[in-house]
């Protein structure tokens, strides 16, 4: 079916298949591979992408489910600036080390502190508790979004 | 020790901005031009022989071909230590999950579509899926007409419990368990030119070529090794899966293949960790010295040897612990089943034996009457000390220090306001690790370092960037020695065709030895550097020339330079320096006594749990970990480590658990095999231990497995502080905590 959609801020009309995954539309026909797999299942959140500012599991979303919406990915140009402060303050932090977990772990640190410029490291948390993480043991990456948080309402305020 | 500018400090990661952008490339973000998919045909039953009948599958729509033992190109085999494995299997299958067939067609869902289609008719044999029971004259054998493939033993004095005060005895059971890489085995292979390329994602780029050669009758000159980034390792990919499957069509097809896992296949591809039962008996005297110890270990290997007597060596030399013991036995077994394989796994046989003898020791100071800081004080390796295998610790021995620092710690932890509504514990465990292959085995890492065109230092080694730093490692070592920014260090570690071959990245060895490599063929490129200097400037020696960003000048008068980019107009060919480090270990007696490893690295940690009386959900709330690393030469990367190493650990203690039914592992997926998530992580104060190791490059060590050892006795011990029932078998789940706390009472 034919859908209108936003991809990183760009507007597309395309038609896709009914049994296409938003994750396979995003790799293989975008060519967009930083959303990554590593279950299929939706329990490892790898493949975390923000649909209408909220972090979903792209490979429990069905591509036409898109139409109509705003899709922001890893690869997404940073408008407001604020992507590219999370990920440097990822850097900073050592967040990182196999790293296959990181570009679905930055879009739940943005959609969290989109919605909440003041979170706790509970809240932090929460919002990465369905990100899989096996090398970091979560710390830094906490760290990161909590001075990420300072970073930017400092900002934005 | 000279003053450092580079190595100490915690520069960012290399790779780092890449990996947190999803630019850095991972085998299955790779799509090539006319490439085609394949998928693999796997057994669904763990012992049979079979027939396969691949007619109706081969003519479904966009198939290419099905590969079968009857395709491989040259010996149908492969393994680390032994060539147990099949490339696809002819004779006889061992587990669920060996290879059958592979399906290529021009998409994947039409190559999973014609899989379907494959008719294998089993002709099941009995199977064994216990190790007690493999060991019996008259049990189903696996390959050959035994299926212990280790029996080792360990001697050292005398062991008479008889002259002991206070004995004490038990047997623990760790269980199966898995890397749980969050990124699933992928590979892409192609022909370039008259090359074989396969790109993949791997812990030992080097080897991969060589067993490629072996099962597809190519030299290893006519292959091609790349290695993708890594999401992700663990000792999970030493062993071949998806390489030789995908390289086999590609020669085949001439056309490029790929192979990607989905996670349940990846469940069923790689090894897994030695599920070990370990029966322990320890003695003292009554001051709490401990004079006697005497174990037995039966690891389970199950369908193939991958690593089984290494592990089962390393597991049996360190099952005494960081401690001095004066007599000793220790008889280990390793053997086949038709369960899954099992191999490396961090820590590779010295994290099981710790759930046993930091859980004795504890139990030892209770029987003693004394603390469990105090046996420990007592008995700890130090200098001059020595262990098992009667290997004598000469220098950087800071287990004492890293004890001390977690006591003082505990005692700040301690004085923190309980949870009235929940059992509290408190709990401390050491540990050791002694790095290398070992056993004297020639553990080379090589390196070339070079100055290219531009000027800029080149480093050309076959190490491998698993996410434990290696490359940001190697830059700093570099830079160090070349006085400039770690990020003017130019790492080529990727290719086969250019970098040499530096061993495996497992064993904790990268730090030390490729380090070790690394820093001394840039030492001697440095002394070239100074010697073609001297020459340019007319000097009469090269005394107080000195280097610093890619600049050679004269201390006494700085405005003698030469950069090293006109050094290279001139001198190109000689700007280049190999360098070699091998490991220094001996061949152990047939009693093991000898110096199998080395270095070794140390550490100790202490937890608080809190346990729901109700449910028996147990939280590990508050931590403190000492390592020791000689020298950190990236803290920030240490401290990642110890934060990994540790929740790995965690999920050891409480959740992990390879569910197995008839050799079939039930629980094939994230929500039924349960890895630890951010809400389970406390907040953990991290102390780095530095007491720099002579061998080492500017006196560092690895730790990349010693970190996930202690966290499992730190929790059980507190476990038992907190409920005093003590648990024997991992995991503790809340089923497990209620069944044994709820009883206590009956
Ligand atoms: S791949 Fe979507 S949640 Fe794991
Ligand atoms: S960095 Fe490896 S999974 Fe998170």
């Amino acid at each position: 079916m034919n859908i209108q959609t936003v991809i990183n801020g760009k507007k597309i009309s395309v038609n896709v298949k009914n049994d296409m995954r938003l994750l396979d539309f995003l790799r293989d026909e975008l060519e967009l591979t930083g959303t990554k797999e590593g279950c299929s299942e939706g329990e490892c959140g790898a493949c975390t992408v923000l649909i209408d500012g909220s972090p979903v599991n792209s490979c429990l979303v069905m591509a036409f489910q898109i139409d109509g919406k705003e899709v922001v990915t890893i690869e997404a140009l940073d408008e407001d600036g604020n992507l590219n402060i999370i990920k440097d303050t990822f850097l900073e932090e050592g967040a990182p080390q196999c790293g296959f977990c990181m570009p679905g772990m930055v879009l739940s640190a943005k959609g969290l502190l989109d919605q909440n410029s003041n979170p706790t490291r509970s809240d932090v948390k929460e919002a990465i508790s369905g990100n899989l993480c096996r090398c970091t043991g979560y710390t830094t990456i906490e760290d990161a979004i909590l001075k990420s948080a300072k970073k930017l309402g400092g900002k934005n305020g | 020790m000279d003053k450092l500018n580079i190595v100490g400090k915690s520069s960012f990661r290399v790779d780092g901005i890449d990996k947190i952008s999803g630019r850095s490339i991972y085998p299955q973000d790779i799509k090539l031009k006319e490439m085609f998919h394949a998928v693999t045909l796997r057994s669904t039953v763990p012992h049979a022989t079979f027939t396969l009948n691949t007619e109706k599958a081969s003519k479904m729509s966009g198939v290419v071909k099905i590969f079968t033992a009857h395709d491989v190109t040259g010996k149908n085999e492969h393994g680390v230590l032994f060539k147990d494995h099949q490339v696809f299997m002819d004779r006889k299958i061992n587990r669920i999950g060996d290879p059958l067939a592979l399906v290529v067609a021009e998409t994947l869902k039409e190559a999973k579509v014609a899989m379907k289609e494959i008719e294998v008719l089993y002709n099941e044999l009995p199977g064994v899926f216990c190790p007690l029971e493999a060991m019996n004259e008259d049990a189903p054998k696996i390959h050959g007409d035994s299926n212990i493939i280790a029996n080792m033993k360990l001697e050292k004095g005398t062991v008479d419990f008889s002259k002991c005060d206070v004995v004490v005895e038990n047997t623990f059971k760790v269980p199966m368990v898995e890397h749980a890489f969050l990124q699933p085995e992928s590979a892409v292979s192609y022909i370039e030119d008259d090359k074989l390329v396969v790109i993949s994602s791997t812990q030992y780029p080097h080897w991969d070529r060589f067993e490629l050669s072996l099962a597809l009758g190519l030299k290893e000159e006519n292959i091609k090794v790349l290695n993708a980034a890594v999401g992700g390792a663990f000792g999970g990919r030493e062993d071949i899966t998806s390489q030789i499957h995908v390289a086999l069509a590609t020669k085949t097809l001439k056309k490029p293949v790929k192979i990607t896992y989905g996670r349940e296949e990846s469940f069923l591809a790689h090894s897994k960790r030695h599920p070990m039962t370990i029966r322990m008996k320890i003695g003292a005297l009554k001051d709490g010295k401990i004079t006697a110890m005497k174990n037995e270990i039966l690891a389970d290997s199950g369908a193939y040897a991958s690593w089984a007597p290494s592990v089962l060596r390393k597991a049996m030399t360190h099952s005494t612990g960081p401690y001095e013991i004066e007599n000793v036995k220790v008889n280990a077994k390793s053997v086949y089943t038709n369960n899954p394989f099992t191999g490396a796994m961090r820590g590779f046989g010295a994290t099981q034996v710790a759930v046993g003898y930091e859980q004795i020791i504890d139990q030892l100071a209770e029987e003693l009457g004394i603390s469990t800081y105090e046996i420990r004080e007592k008995n700890i390796l130090r200098i001059g000390s020595k262990t098992g295998t009667s290997q004598t610790m000469y220098n950087s021995v800071p287990v004492d220090r890293c004890l001390e620092a977690v006591k003082k710690e505990m005692e700040i932890i301690k004085k923190k306001p309980v949870n009235k509504d929940m059992l509290t514990g408190y709990g401390i465990a050491l540990s050791i690790y002694g790095t290398g292959y070992g056993n004297g085995f020639p553990d080379v890492s090589s390196n070339i370092a070079k100055i290219n065109s531009d000027g800029k230092i080149e480093i050309f080694s076959g190490f491998t960037e698993v996410g434990q730093g290696a490359k940001t490692v190697m830059a700093q070592i570099a830079s160090e020695v070349f006085n400039t920014s770690s990020s003017n260090i130019i790492i080529n570690c990727e290719d086969t065709d250019k970098v040499p071959d530096s061993g495996t990245a497992a064993a904790s060895r990268q730090t030390y030895n490729t380090g070790n490599a690394v820093k001394k063929s840039c030492e001697k490129l440095k002394d070239i550097i100074l010697n073609l200097a001297q020459k340019e400037l007319g000097l009469n020696n090269n005394i107080g020339l000195e280097v610093k960003d890619e600049l050679v000048y004269l201390r006494t008068l700085p405005s003698m330079e030469i950069t090293f980019k006109d050094l290279f107009s001139k001198y190109k060919d000689e700007l280049s320096s190999k360098g070699k480090f091998v490991a220094q270990t001996t061949q152990m007696d047939d009693l093991s006594q000898g110096a199998p490893y080395w270095p070794y690295g140390f550490n100790a940690l202490g937890v608080k749990v809190e346990i729901d009386p109700a449910t028996g959900r147990i939280n590990v709330v508050d931590g403190v970990f000492a390592q020791d690393v000689g020298r950190a030469i990236n803290p920030r990367l240490v401290e990642g480590q110890m934060d990994g190493g540790f929740v790995m650990g965690l999920g050891y203690a409480l959740y992990e658990d390879i569910n197995l039914v008839d050799g079939e592992i039930k629980n094939r997926k994230f929500s039924s095999y349960i890895i630890p998530t951010a809400k389970d992580m406390p907040t953990l104060k991290k102390i780095i231990i530095e007491d720099p190791e002579e061998t080492g490059p500017f006196g560092a060590k690895g730790i990349g497995e010693s970190v996930t050892i202690p966290a499992a006795p730190a929790i059980l011990n507190a476990i038992y502080d907190a409920s005093k029932v003590r648990f024997t078998k991992l995991p503790v789940t809340p089923i497990e905590f209620m069944k044994k706390f709820g009883n206590k009472y009956d």
